[in-house]
């Protein structure tokens, strides 16, 4: 039994996909889908906003190779359109208003004539439809068997400096289609979800005399102060349950890493590095991989909490100064020149700390700020490129990178 | 059989548009609640203010807080450093002369600023590494520690927004702030 098992094992493990080696898909290879609209009421603008959403969706979900034209048909025609007969899948929605303003959306997936798949959705404001049509791109990716999409429901926090020392906290999707700023006036920056739920942040404010990190819950609309640091003051990760918060503060001028307990509210210095120590996250429950400049420049190490072991993780890049991890994968920002004129200056690089491999996850533009959902599927981070900041999605196991532009302002920094 | 299919369909329906309507839902709560947490920080905004208040009383006891700050001149430094280079020392030097007599009664908040190298948190580290060797500078030149407080404002705070060298290295620099 044992044996089996064991050998179970084995062929599982040689098996499992390694996200530093890059996966070349075809696009040919992808089946084919086009969508049809089938919506009453609501003017043409907003048909086509809907449509765009939808379209932008399925494509990040790269499990298809989408067909942009937006064709108009019936929704209980029992065949697909003209255009769309040759097509593997074809997406089928309408959108209706119910009472009160609320958006209805009805959708079903057809292929070779057959319904496969239907489902509803109801929103209370039309201003929020690409939620729904986020929804929508996930189920279908469930209903095709894909390994979830969870992260495209989830919101995004960012703050933006609109002028020197005044920035703006937002809640966003993960498109920037949908932004709601939560707080203005101030200079208040590095937001961070509180809990998986998303429904309360951590942020530092810098308007008093000391910074100082706040929490607000979004239910309530409560802001409690949580502990200040005279210098810095950075909420850089919370522990899957929330009761642990990784903090970089500045006691004495010293920027070092700090643990905080959310139900004690004691904290306990982790590093006692002489230079910059900052910028810390969760590997796993014990370990956290950190910014350090120990070497002369800003490089990735990775410490176990409790013990004094300091590790070297990144030995490539003269320096890489923010990181992310998730498991194995550590994903981090490297200079790529010093000549601060390239078009090519800091880029994401993905390595796996079970193997040698480097995967160089971007190409042009300032990239910076990587962050891995939560179940390692997908990587966000910031691109600031011929004065446009944008949000940026990586596909890891599709090889595929989409960006969000911002419309105004510098994204300064993010958390999903 | 057929009507309790359909049921059974619709039942699901409404449960599925139930769980998909979640987020929004609780987006939509939460612009409810802007007016209230901008309030909160207003407040923060108006405790700044007060600084100016009573930089009108000290306006009484000879020169005004401001006139004294605009004789600190900032400290610049180099890509990527923190060290403080000789011609940088001697404005400490004089700027640790004026904390001795007309600003004796101030404290001092020293503001470190980096280029737009970076948003990161270690461009943060940067900031304050500058601040931090303002601060033990004015230390060994005799002023007080506990009268020197500091604050990095990253990249968020620049002078100069140009993408010019120039422009960058008027932003590497470390400003004094006097609190009464």
């Amino acid at each position: 039994m044992k044996i089996i098992f064991s050998i179970l094992m084995l062929i599982s493990l040689s098996f499992a996909t390694d996200a530093t080696i890059e996966v070349v898909k075809k696009v040919d290879s992808l089946p084919s889908l086009a969508i049809e609209d089938a919506s009453i009421n609501y003017d043409d603008t907003f048909k086509m906003q809907f449509f765009k959403s939808l379209v932008a969706d399925l494509n990040v979900i790269s499990i298809f190779n989408v067909d942009r034209n937006h064709r108009v048909t019936h929704y209980n025609n029992s065949y697909v359109a003209v255009e769309n007969k040759d097509m593997n899948y074809v997406l089928r929605y309408r959108l209706h208003e119910g009472d009160n303003g609320s958006l209805n959306v009805t959708m079903k997936l057809i292929s070779t004539n057959k319904e496969l798949f239907s489902k509803s959705y109801k929103v209370s404001k039309k201003n929020i439809f690409m939620f729904v049509s986020h929804a929508m791109a996930y189920d279908i990716n469930e209903y095709m068997g894909e390994p979830s999409v969870e992260w495209m429901k989830r919101k995004v926090v960012f703050s933006r400096i609109v002028a020197p020392k005044i920035s703006e906290i937002v809640i966003a999707d993960y498109t920037l289609a949908y932004q709601h700023v939560i707080i203005k006036g101030g200079f208040n920056i590095f937001p961070k979800w509180a809990n998986r739920a998303q429904d309360a942040f951590y942020y530092t404010s810098l308007d008093s005399s000391t910074p100082t990190l706040k929490r607000v819950d979004i239910k309530n609309s409560k802001v409690t102060n949580i502990i200040s640091s005279d210098g810095m003051m950075v909420c850089s990760d919370v522990s899957a349950d929330g009761k642990t918060l990784l903090l970089t503060m500045a006691k004495e001028g010293q920027p070092d890493i700090y643990t905080y307990n959310t139900q004690t509210k004691k904290y306990k210095r982790e590093t006692t590095y002489g230079g910059i120590d900052v910028g810390a996250q969760f590997m796993s429950r014990d370990t956290i991989v950190f910014v350090s400049s120990r070497l002369g420049y800003p490089n990735i190490f990775s410490k176990k909490l409790d013990t004094n072991e300091v590790e070297q993780l990144v030995h490539y890049g003269r320096s890489n100064s923010a990181c992310s991890a998730h498991g194995e994968y550590v994903v981090y920002k490297a200079r790529e020149s010093s000549d601060a004129f390239s078009q090519n200056t800091f880029n994401l690089h993905l390595i796996s700390t079970k193997t040698t491999f480097i995967r160089r996850l971007t190409a042009v533009g300032v990239n910076e700020f990587p962050r891995f959902s939560k179940d390692g599927d997908a990587i966000i981070f910031i691109k600031n490129y011929k004065a446009q900041s944008s949000i940026g999605i990586i596909r890891l196991n599709h090889n595929k990178n989409y960006l969000f532009p911002l419309k105004y302002g510098k994204l300064q920094s993010m958390d999903w | 059989m057929k009507s309790i299919v359909l049921s059974s369909v619709v039942a699901a329906l409404l449960v599925f548009s139930g769980c998909s309507s979640k987020d929004p839902v609780v987006d939509s709560k939460a612009q409810e609640i802007e007016a209230p947490v901008a309030q909160e920080v207003e407040g923060v905004k108006t405790e700044t203010v007060s600084v100016d208040d009573s930089m009108i009383e000290s306006q009484t006891e000879g020169m005004s807080m401001s006139d004294i700050e605009n004789k600190l001149s900032p400290i610049y430094f180099a890509f990527d450093k923190f060290n403080i280079s000789a011609q940088m020392q001697e404005k400490i030097s004089a700027a640790a002369a004026i904390g001795k007599e007309e600003a004796s009664s101030f404290s001092v908040k020293l503001e470190g600023n980096c280029d737009e190298w970076g948003s990161d948190e270690y461009n943060f580290a940067l900031g304050l590494k500058r601040a931090d060797a303002v601060k033990k500078a004015l230390v060994a030149e005799g002023i007080d520690a506990s009268r020197v407080s500091m604050v990095s404002y990253g990249e968020s705070n620049p002078v100069c927004t140009e993408k010019t060298r120039e422009c960058w290295s008027k932003n590497r620099r470390v400003n004094f702030k006097l609190l009464p």
